[in-house]
């Protein structure tokens, strides 16, 4: 249905195969599939260029420009986008559709690169392979496939390219759920790993978009190790284990990240993977909207895990937000030392 | 057994009949107010859409004044609407009420599970019974989205402000009497005699403007603060991009706004060509038809941190500039005042008359969508 738009980019850019120069914004799904875009669109022959990390200039500029009842992540994206436009012959936005059957990804992922489009006249060509797992493995080959011809007039490069970024892909969401964040999965950045063995663990659960960005999260995660914690994210909970728990909800859950992130969630509490929970929501955010309430029932209903909700919107304070989080890892450590202490008074008792 | 359901628009018309004919209880709860708003939005998550607030406080209402059985229709996404039950059954529960929740998810996976609820609900009446109370609910629908469609058409032209609505009022009345297939057959004839012999002011010239938006808000007159109204009386023929039946009849063909979904989604592709959730997709696909028909301007209706018209909001503007259309995109929350609205509106509606003046051709009618009855 959608096919429209890939097979365009061919003709759009004539004959002409040359080494074209393609951005990606780093922002929204950057996060968990940039390995794979990198290393098919180089092995097609074409230059990547990225966004790099969030500023305050590219946050301010995406803040003007997009809408105002938008999310955060999706304004993120669209100064990432505007700061790539000038740079680069093509925008690369694919739109993810769907992850595996009866299930969607948000409708702003879905909308994006139509969105990218009308951000601003002079936008370059905004390629768009349309992915949806939720139809045949067909339609998805062949919207990989109209992607690659925009490079490469040889059918076997482009299934070569597609395996070798396949592969590329999986090592990299190995490496992420060894906990790497992604800058350091991605051999970008050198620094400690998410779990070593500090004195206590924090789930932090949120969008992989939202958690990674270090700006406008201001570098939580950092802190929290700064703080003498490990952290679990939802990438390091198997798989199994998440679908476990999402398949016990009465009601369905239709979004593809949101039923990962529930299921982080209560696996988290269940198995008590963690001392504490936070879970972090951008502002406008509709499907975790929805999820938050049910998130806390449930987690209930599994004991009390303590959890913190941390709403971030672009005029998050840094300070209201230090202020918090060092709160609640104090709480986390008191009570801790107290368990401990309970522990060793039974120790003693017995 | 009390059963109810929250407002939205002329729903209510369409399901007192469907339970009346089946002579099963329900309880109608009390009109959207302030106050609705009010204790929705405060059991509600912080940000989540109005509709999900105010439908929460219909069903809060509704069990105050004495509703135990709750029914909802659910869905599979990819909008919030899908989760709408789901979450407005656990808000109710942390709020400490006591009530049963049927979301009745029309679809073939789910089959078993509406049959089974319907076959709960419907509380030993047969199954034929069942059917016909549905037929003629929906037949009353059509007729009622017939009549408010042409009330859109005409209201611009009342001699006396507020004559069409009045009519309006009571030709739903005579709908809502009407228990046959043959007293319907009357009142359609009566209801719309009522509507045409409306006083009408011939020397007018109108501008005419489509509705787009979340159908929530479109739907119903509450929520959008009378938004129609104001325009009629603003001098527009209004037409609306979706109606009741449109939405309840899956075809896609919906035969009151008269445009089918193929023709909108073509029309949207050139900007935006994948389907978003919600009524997304049709607000920039009727923004462009109406452009074609020869409208004056577009107003766009949007809850606030709506996702699927967050991003048609993003992309009007393109549509705007390209096809040279005013749009005016209404973010709307429990919030918004109505004067704030009326003045926006009332600048709207000198904008696009001024166009039809100078820009548009004076006098030319736009090729109307007929399928009036
Ligand atoms: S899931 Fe939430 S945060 Fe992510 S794009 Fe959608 S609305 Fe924005
Ligand atoms: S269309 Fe928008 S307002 Fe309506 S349920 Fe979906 S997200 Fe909420």
């Amino acid at each position: 249905m959608n096919n429209g738009d890939n097979i365009s980019f061919t003709t759009e850019l004539g004959m002409e195969k040359r080494s074209m120069r393609v951005g990606v914004p780093s922002g929204l799904l950057y996060y968990r599939y940039f390995p794979l875009w990198k290393s098919f669109l180089e092995y097609l022959g074409a230059e990547v260029e990225e966004s790099g990390k969030t500023t305050r200039a590219i946050l301010s500029a995406g803040v003007s420009k997009a809408e105002n009842e938008s999310c955060l992540p999706v304004k993120v994206f669209y100064g990432h986008a505007l700061a790539l436009k000038d740079r680069v012959d093509a925008i690369f936005v694919p739109r993810l559709v769907s992850l595996e059957k009866k299930t969607h990804t948000c409708p702003k992922l879905l909308g994006l690169p139509d969105l990218v489009r009308s951000a601003a006249e002079d936008m370059p060509m905004v390629i768009s392979p349309t992915i949806d797992f939720h139809r045949s493995l067909w339609f998805n080959y062949r919207a990989v496939y109209s992607i690659g011809r925009i490079f490469t007039s040889n059918p076997f490069r482009i299934i070569w390219a597609g395996i070798h970024a396949w592969r590329r892909h999986r090592e990299y969401q190995k490496k992420l759920a060894e906990g790497w964040e992604p800058l350091l999965a991605m051999g970008k950045e050198k620094g400690s790993p998410l779990c070593e063995g500090r004195k206590l663990r924090i789930g932090v659960i949120g969008h992989h978009y939202n958690i990674y960005d270090t700006f406008t999260t201001m570098s939580l995660l950092e802190r929290l190790k700064g703080y003498g914690a490990d952290i679990i994210t939802v990438d390091m909970v198997p798989d199994a284990w998440k679908e476990e728990e999402v398949s016990r909800l009465p009601k369905r859950i239709y979004w593809n990240y949101e039923r990962e992130l529930v299921g982080a969630l209560l696996a988290c509490a269940r198995r008590r993977l963690v001392d504490g929970i936070i879970f972090i929501i951008s502002f406008a955010c509709g499907p975790d909207s929805m999820i938050h309430i049910l998130c806390e029932q449930e987690k209930r209903r599994l004991g009390n895990i303590p959890m913190l909700t941390l709403v971030i919107d672009e005029h998050t304070g840094e300070a209201g937000l230090i202020t918090r989080i060092e709160a609640f890892v104090d709480m986390l450590n008191r009570k801790k030392k107290r368990e401990d202490r309970e522990k060793i008074g039974e120790l003693v008792a017995v | 057994m009390k059963i109810a359901w929250p407002h939205m628009g002329s729903l209510e018309v369409v399901l007192t009949s469907l339970f009346d004919e089946m002579e099963v209880d329900y309880i109608l709860p009390p009109p959207s107010s302030q106050r609705t708003l009010e204790i929705g939005a405060k059991h509600s998550p912080e940000f989540a859409c109005v509709p999900l607030k105010t439908t929460v406080g219909n069903l809060i209402e509704a069990i105050e004044k004495g509703a135990d059985t709750l029914i909802m229709v659910a869905g599979k996404g990819p909008c919030r609407f899908g989760f709408y039950a789901e979450t407005q059954r656990r808000v109710l529960e942390e709020a400490g009420y006591q009530f049963r929740m049927f979301p009745l998810e029309f679809h073939w996976d789910k089959l078993f599970e509406l049959v089974k609820t319907i076959n709960y609900l419907k509380q030993g009446r047969s199954w034929a019974r069942f059917v016909r109370a549905v037929r003629f609910a929906l037949h009353k629908a059509y007729l009622v989205d017939q009549l408010e469609q042409q009330a859109l058409h005409q209201r611009w032209q009342d001699k006396q402000e507020g004559a069409t609505s009045a009519a309006l009022k009571k030709a739903y009345q005579l709908i809502r009497e009407s228990s046959s297939f043959e007293e319907l057959d009357r009142a359609r004839r009566e209801a719309f005699q009522l509507l045409y012999e409306v006083p009408k002011d011939e020397g007018r010239e109108p501008i005419y403007i489509g509705i787009v938006g979340e159908f929530y808000l479109v739907l119903d007159p509450f929520f959008n603060l009378g938004t129609e109204e104001q325009l009629g009386r603003l001098g527009a023929y209004v037409e609306r991009a979706v109606y009741l039946t449109d939405w309840l009849r899956p075809s896609g063909k919906n035969p009151v706004g008269g445009v089918p979904d193929r023709v909108i989604e073509e029309a949207a592709r050139p900007y935006l060509s994948h389907t978003v959730g919600g009524e997304g997709i049709k607000s920039v696909g009727h923004a462009v038809l109406f452009k074609k028909e020869g409208f004056d301007g577009v107003v766009h209706l949007l809850p606030f941190t709506c996702m699927p018209e967050t991003i048609a909001k993003g992309i009007l503007p393109m549509v705007s500039k390209d096809l040279d259309i005013p749009i005016l995109s209404l973010v709307i929350d429990e919030q918004t005042g109505k004067a704030g609205v009326a003045t926006r509106l009332e600048a709207f509606a000198d904008l696009a008359r001024f166009r039809r003046k100078k820009v548009n051709h004076r006098g030319m009618l736009p090729a109307f969508r007929t399928h009036l009855a």
